[in-house]
């Protein structure tokens, strides 16, 4: 394989600039006589606004504008990508700690952060739901104005959707073995390390906005309708994010920050804090309950899932968290029956949305630990139990979508090679293997432009938004591949929709698959160019020539790109334009609206060591294998499913918000919320992936790099229990939680007068009973 | 942040002038790893910052003189825990030093500054209880010298009078030979605030130091006296009673998120127990 091309592991392009602070992120962008905006918050979750004082703030020097509901024009736009209940600025009520009353743009940071604290505002504070428990009780105050869900069954209560998925009858299904547990995964936040940054400018008779979005395109749409403009005044300028992870998915301050340029005649500029940034993106956190059949030899009867999923204040995107999050909660296992019972449920908390996994790792870890437990109840290998159900390449293992699309096994195997799976362990160690599956792009659609110019360099315009995950690279190199053309004669041109052409989102790990295809398509119609132009030049039919990755195959000789480009274009130059579209289309009457494009499948496997003295878990091998179809950078996967791997071990051992009795995060900020440091790290940690061609994508690739994120959690769970029969079905897996788990395991054996008991699995009955009305 | 008036003295007599004009509406800057972050976050709004860098008698420096270690309020966490005499005799403080924030933290971070803002959690606390330091402060008195057992109240107070400012802390070179050692317990590995932190010193003549901290409003240090402790082939039984007699000024916050009373408790002894051992050890290897 060539050094540059596909296949290679060249190294991310823009690397350099971002560790070296040359990237401009939108903080770093100035903007003359850009005013500074501070947002006006209440110190409770719930209340009703009774009367917003501005004159204070007004009087301060330097202050040019104080905005609140009642100067937005009326009714204050709603917005949402799902439902438009969000609205720009609250409105007689606040629904969760943070939610923007007021904003104060100023000359200088200080200003507006001095005017934003003069703001007086008389308000009472309102019961509030910040838990399932509170938030499902009959008697809970509504989130939702009901009025707001007209014809909607469930509007009087905090459920905004329920979601079934199921196919034969679990009823009927007879099981040796049922085990059934309750697991909880927490409030998390994404932590991008690059704060969210909004700023908006009056552009003749438009505006442009930029934003650390990740759909610039919907933010386009978003900001048309709120602001009655065509989407050609609306100029959305999304420089590459410093991490977005589903955090920066969706408009969030966008449409208040317009406004007030609007208002103001001049640009205006909002960089949340760490602690706004707390306030403003989470994941939805989740409780779901397990029903797991077996037979005596380890396969499975049947599955029965329901999981309640904890949203905030507003739906975002988090409803649809909730339905493609919960579809395969079966995992990648033929399950002869299943029933599938996801709720999405409202809350008085910062509002949930998009993160890596995308719903999929709360299920994950719930099923797959209950499986575990059912495998060592059974006495089966875990590992062995799962390979025994898990399915076969083109099985349809969810009845009504794409079959099975790799050799799933090959990875499985892989990773339980590369952890030593069965070997002996020291005492205190323990090993733990899970496998992880999601569902990916339901629909999608990506154009590319792509220009090869005289001299045979290459302009690429793609509209996907390079967070971090290298899509400018892997962009690069399919052109590079296709045109001949070295890698540094490639530039890349992203987040302008005033020049790129149209991409649907950054999401769903999708962007290799559908804009890479996009990028191929352009590409290939350059190349069909070139043969049209090879023709004429050597006078034959195009019939007997071939373009093929940067080569023109005469019937006697090969030539080069350019060979052919320099004197096709003549003495006035000019250049060669492609363009490529990958569209897939809605699904009318699948569960999702779509099948999956692909499957994002990884097998987690680890080795913990258990301090029984302070219950700390040391991570001493942490092995991620994902199936990848092909790596068109290899070092790129391989970091990408690091990084999930470790984000993973977040949620696993450290990650959870904490609240106060009025609905405030108490650990706002890095002081309290702690992610793992390069410290907090495996002692080895192996990234590999299996590549068999079969994927979606340009040369056989799959979307990857949320996989690794999936099924960190069960494996650590197994491997704490390996390490000491301990069953934990609470994340995270903090020191003191293992500790109190300990504890409570050695007094249980004290009482048992001196036996040492084994961590009991309940086992129920195979009833198959109705599913719990929580 | 709120605005307030900026003075960068030349001498130590100007700031205590400074401090005698401003009283508690002035607060000092060193590294500013505590200040800068409570400026920031609004808890504190002081009408002026008294900036010591640039303080001639105030340059950090770690000197040894008559029979003492000295070293000075400004001197930052990276240099203690490199510095050779400190490791040769104060191991343990500079380990506790060394694992003070984060790298660019113990940068800025200096010790004045960590036994002044008086954290329950201070990581350099315990040591210096355990090795017996000394705090020197000057105030419009003139000079003074406070045991550090008498120095800390609680969180953010200590018994520094008004217009007083620490110049010096002091550890007396030991007489005895001693096993020291600072251990600690956080949510993670990477940096993060102890929520126990903890000395253990035992010495030639069988006395057994425990000093600890973020258990409670202010360090504590207790002393076994009784040989014991330091005394591997004593009774078990004995050993633990009186290992359990020197946590009983432990009292943890309720209210704490970092960690429940209880497991603070409890880590206090695990914690406690394991460093006994590596003293111990120390001691043996010294």
């Amino acid at each position: 394989m060539r050094a540059t091309g596909v296949g290679a592991s060249i190294q991310r392009g823009g690397g350099y600039g971002r560790v070296t602070g040359q990237q401009q992120y939108v903080a770093d962008i100035r903007l003359q006589d850009a005013l500074q905006v501070k947002l006006v918050t209440l110190d409770c979750a719930r209340a009703r606004i009774i009367a917003i004082d501005t004159d204070a703030a007004r009087q301060v020097p330097g202050v040019r504008l104080v905005v609140s509901a009642a100067d937005l024009p009326q009714p204050v736009a709603r917005f949402g990508p799902q439902f438009e209940d969000r609205p720009i600025l609250a409105v007689g009520e606040t629904k969760y700690h943070g939610e923007p009353v007021a904003a104060v743009a100023a000359e200088t940071k200080d200003a507006a952060e001095e005017a934003a604290r003069l703001v007086r505002i008389e308000y009472e504070e309102l019961p509030a739901v910040f838990s399932l428990e509170a938030a499902l009780d009959p008697a809970a105050p509504l989130v939702q104005d009901p009025a707001l869900r007209p014809g909607d069954p469930l509007a009087g209560t905090n459920v905004l959707r329920e979601h079934r998925v199921g196919w034969e009858e679990i009823e009927a299904a007879r099981a040796d073995l049922v085990v059934e547990h309750t697991y909880e995964f927490p409030m998390v936040t994404h932590f991008a390390i690059e704060p969210h940054a909004f700023m908006a400018a009056p552009d003749g008779d438009g505006i442009a906005v930029w934003s650390s979005i990740q759909h610039p395109n919907w933010l386009q749409k978003v900001l048309a309708k709120i602001l009655g403009l065509p989407l050609s005044k609306i100029r959305v300028h999304a420089p590459d994010p410093g991490g977005g992870f589903g955090g920066k998915q969706h408009a969030k301050l966008e449409p208040l920050v317009a406004l007030m340029a609007l208002r103001a005649g001049q640009p205006v500029r909002l960089v949340l804090t760490l602690e706004e940034t707390f306030q403003a993106v989470r994941r939805t956190a989740a409780r779901v309950r397990v029903r797991t059949g077996f037979h005596r030899d380890g396969t499975f009867a049947f599955q029965d899932v329901a999981a309640d999923y904890l949203l905030g204040a507003y739906a975002d995107i988090a409803d649809r968290v909730v339905s493609k999050g919960s579809y395969p909660a079966c995992g990648p296992y033929r399950v002869p029956a299943a029933r599938i019972l996801a709720r999405s449920v409202l809350s008085h908390t910062t509002p949930s949305t998009a993160f890596r996994g995308f719903g999929n790792p709360q299920v994950n870890w719930a099923v797959e630990s209950n499986i575990d437990e059912g495998a060592r109840a059974l006495g089966i290998d875990p590992l062995e139990l799962r390979l025994q159900n898990l399915a076969r390449r083109g099985e349809a293992f969810i009845p009504f979508d794409t079959p099975a699309d790799g050799q799933w096994e090959q990875t499985a195997r892989r990773a339980a090679r590369l952890i030593g799976w069965g070997t002996p362990l020291p005492p205190g160690r323990g090993r733990g293997i899970a496998l992880g599956i999601k569902s990916g792009p339901t629909t999608g659609l990506s154009y590319s432009t792509v220009r090869l110019l005289a001299d045979g360099s290459v302009i690429v315009y793609a509209g996907t938004s390079d967070m971090g995950q290298g899509a400018r690279t892997i962009f690069a190199q399919i052109a590079a591949e296709e045109l001949g053309a070295p890698l540094d004669w490639i530039t890349v041109v992203m987040g302008d929709t005033a020049v790129v052409p149209y991409d649907q989102q950054t999401s769903a790990s999708r962007s290799t698959v559908l804009m890479g295809n996009a990028v191929l398509r352009a590409c290939r119609e350059i190349q069909s160019q070139l043969r049209a132009m090879a023709a004429r030049l050597h006078g034959m039919d195009a019939s007997l020539i071939a373009v093929d990755r940067g080569v023109v195959r005469l019937p006697d000789r090969e030539l080069s790109t350019l060979d052919v480009l320099k004197p096709g274009l003549g003495r006035l130059g000019g250049e060669l334009i492609g363009n490529g579209e990958m569209r897939k289309d809605e699904e009318p009457g699948h569960p999702l609206g779509g099948s999956a494009a692909f499957f994002e499948f990884n097998c987690t496997a680890v080795e913990v060591e258990v301090d029984e003295g302070t219950g700390d878990v040391l991570l001493v091998r942490h092995v991620t294998v994902s199936d990848v179809g092909k790596a068109i950078n290899p070092l790129q996967v391989r970091a990408q499913d690091e990084g999930a791997a470790i984000q993973g071990l977040g949620h696993t051992l450290m990650e959870h918000y904490i609240f106060d009795e009025a609905g405030r995060i108490r650990n706002l900020g890095a002081i309290d919320y702690r992610i793992p440091t390069s410290m907090d790290l495996p002692l080895e940690l192996v990234s590999d992936a299996v590549e068999n061609a079969d994927g979606p994508g340009p040369y056989g690739a799959k979307g990857m790099s949320e996989g690794a994120l999936l099924c960190v959690a069960p494996a650590v769970a197994a491997a704490v229990r390996d390490a000491t029969g301990l069953v934990i079905r609470d994340l995270p897996l903090s020191p003191e939680r293992v500790w109190r788990a300990l504890r409570e395991r050695d007094a249980a054996a004290a009482a048992v007068t001196g036996a040492v008991q084994p961590a009991s699995v309940p086992v129920a009955a195979a009833t198959g009973g109705a599913p719990s009305g929580r | 942040m709120h605005t307030f008036a900026y003075e960068r003295p030349a001498t130590l007599p100007e700031v205590v002038a400074l401090l005698g004009r401003h009283g508690t509406d002035a607060r000092l800057l060193a590294g500013g790893t505590d200040l800068i972050i409570r400026l920031r976050d609004g808890t504190l709004h002081p009408g002026v910052v008294i900036d010591l860098k640039r303080v001639a008698e105030l340059c950090p420096a770690i000197r040894e003189e008559d029979g003492r270690l000295a070293i000075g309020a400004t001197t930052v966490m990276t240099d203690i825990a490199a510095d050779p005499r400190v490791r040769r005799d104060f191991m343990a403080l500079a380990e506790a030093a060394a694992v003070v924030g984060s790298v660019q933290i113990r940068n800025r971070a200096t010790l004045g500054g960590n036994i002044c803002n008086a954290s329950p959690a201070a990581d350099t606390a315990p040591p210096l209880l355990v090795y017996g330091a000394e705090v020197v402060a000057a105030g419009p008195g003139g000079s003074r010298r406070i045991p550090i057992a008498d120095f800390f109240v609680r969180s953010g107070q200590t018994t520094l009078e008004p217009g007083e400012l620490v110049t010096a802390i002091e550890l007396p070179l030991p007489r005895r030979r001693m096993g020291a050692v600072h251990v600690r317990r956080s949510r993670r590995r990477g940096h993060d605030l102890a929520s126990v932190t903890l000395c253990c010193g035992v010495d030639e003549a069988g006395w057994t130091r425990l000093a600890y901290g973020s258990v409670g409003p202010r360090p504590v240090l207790a002393v076994d006296e009784s040989g014991m402790l330091a005394d591997p082939d004593a009774p078990e039984a004995a050993r633990a009673e009186i290992l359990e007699r020197l946590f009983t000024d432990a009292s943890p916050s309720p209210r704490s998120m970092r960690a429940s009373p209880a497991y603070r408790l409890a880590m206090l002894r695990t914690l406690g127990a394991r460093a006994l051992r590596t003293a111990i050890q120390r001691l043996a290897e010294e």
